[in-house]
């Protein structure tokens, strides 16, 4: 999977590298800012108040 | 030829899962604390530009840790015998849950400067309207507290429970935070003990509240805990309450950790910061 990206990009091996290094950038970028916080309330650390009916409105 | 593909792509999808899950841990450990901490920061700044600006003549800042003037000693008699129930940090102190005559007794004269909510505490949904400070959490702990327990409010401070009491009013101020995750503002709440102070500024009073007797561990659904007066706190008089609910365990949400406290003072903000505070 790695090996067909890299073959598949264009330049040199150092253009390769830096366009790898911002696709790696970019996939971080995604996941921090779009899946995590998606995730996240999926785990448990956000109940905290004892009446969780209530929390749904926001 | 074709197993090696299969066996590459394999530990390829490995690394890539481990990374993730990694990744994933950054986010949750880290990253919703910074997230967290810039987001409370954002509101401490903002209620304290609304009461500066509005009608409600806030001089005291939230969260600078400047020297509390020591001009009203008679003001704060909370300094000199604290409750009989326990010196505060004694971790042995015989849990008591309330002394149901401690409370009483200070109600006279906890409700008279703070009585009825001014124009300028007007609680609207999501917003921030008081800034709490709790010195067993640390002297620069204050986080602001905003109105309402949703989801997404949590993130950026702690919540008020929608029907609940005013900060200072009869009735039971409860307010729920994060123990772990979005920067863990209640992560010591399992370390507060009788008499430790829960101090309230909401622009117009700082209401000093003391805690009574030790965390109480109970059920998701005991929405009972944030009663006007709690079947379960040791209170039995009407009085003028304070409830902080986060979750139990530390990193689980099987039960929840309730601690319980009743208004000892209360003095106009124009006082400067109150005893519990400086101490």
């Amino acid at each position: 999977m790695y090996g067909w990206i890299w073959r598949h990009l264009p330049g040199n091996a150092w253009v390769r590298a830096l366009t790898s290094l911002v696709l790696v950038l970019a996939v971080v970028y995604v996941l921090f800012q779009y899946v995590f916080p998606w995730a996240e309330p999926l785990l448990p650390f956000n109940d905290v108040t004892v009446d969780n009916g209530m929390a749904v409105n926001q | 030829m074709r197993p090696r593909t299969v066996v590459r792509t394999l530990s390829e999808l490995c690394v890539t899962t481990g990374t993730l899950l990694v990744l994933f841990v950054v986010y949750v450990l880290y990253w919703t604390g910074v997230r967290a901490d810039s987001a409370m920061d954002e509101e401490l700044g903002r209620l304290q530009e609304r009461w500066s600006s509005g009608s409600v003549g806030a001089a005291a800042a939230p969260g600078e840790p400047e020297p509390a003037p020591e001009q009203q000693p008679g003001q704060q008699p909370e300094d000199a015998p604290p409750d009989p129930g326990a010196p505060p940090g004694r971790p042995g102190a015989p849990s008591a849950p309330a002394q149901p005559g401690a409370p009483t007794r200070t109600q006279p004269r906890a409700g008279t400067p703070g009585q009825a909510p001014p124009a300028g505490t007007d609680l609207r949904a999501g917003r921030a309207f008081a800034v709490m400070y709790v010195p067993r959490f640390g002297a620069g702990w204050a986080k602001p507290v905003l109105e309402g327990t949703g989801t997404e409010l949590l993130k950026r401070g702690l919540g008020h429970y929608e029907r609940t009491a005013r900060p200072g009013a009869p009735g039971n101020f409860a307010v729920a935070g994060h123990r772990r995750t979005y920067g863990d503002p209640f992560k010591d709440l399992d370390e507060l003990r009788a008499g430790d102070a829960v101090v309230i500024n909401d622009g117009t009073t700082w209401f000093t509240y003391r805690v009574d007797g030790r965390p109480y561990r109970t059920r998701p659904d005991d929405t009972g805990v944030i009663d006007p007066v709690p079947a379960a706190s040791g209170y039995r008089t009407p009085g003028r309450y304070l409830t902080l609910t986060t979750c139990e365990p530390e990193w689980g949400h099987s039960h929840r950790l309730i601690v319980w406290a009743h208004l000892d003072a209360a003095s106009p903000v124009a006082q400067g910061r109150p005893g519990a505070l400086s101490a």
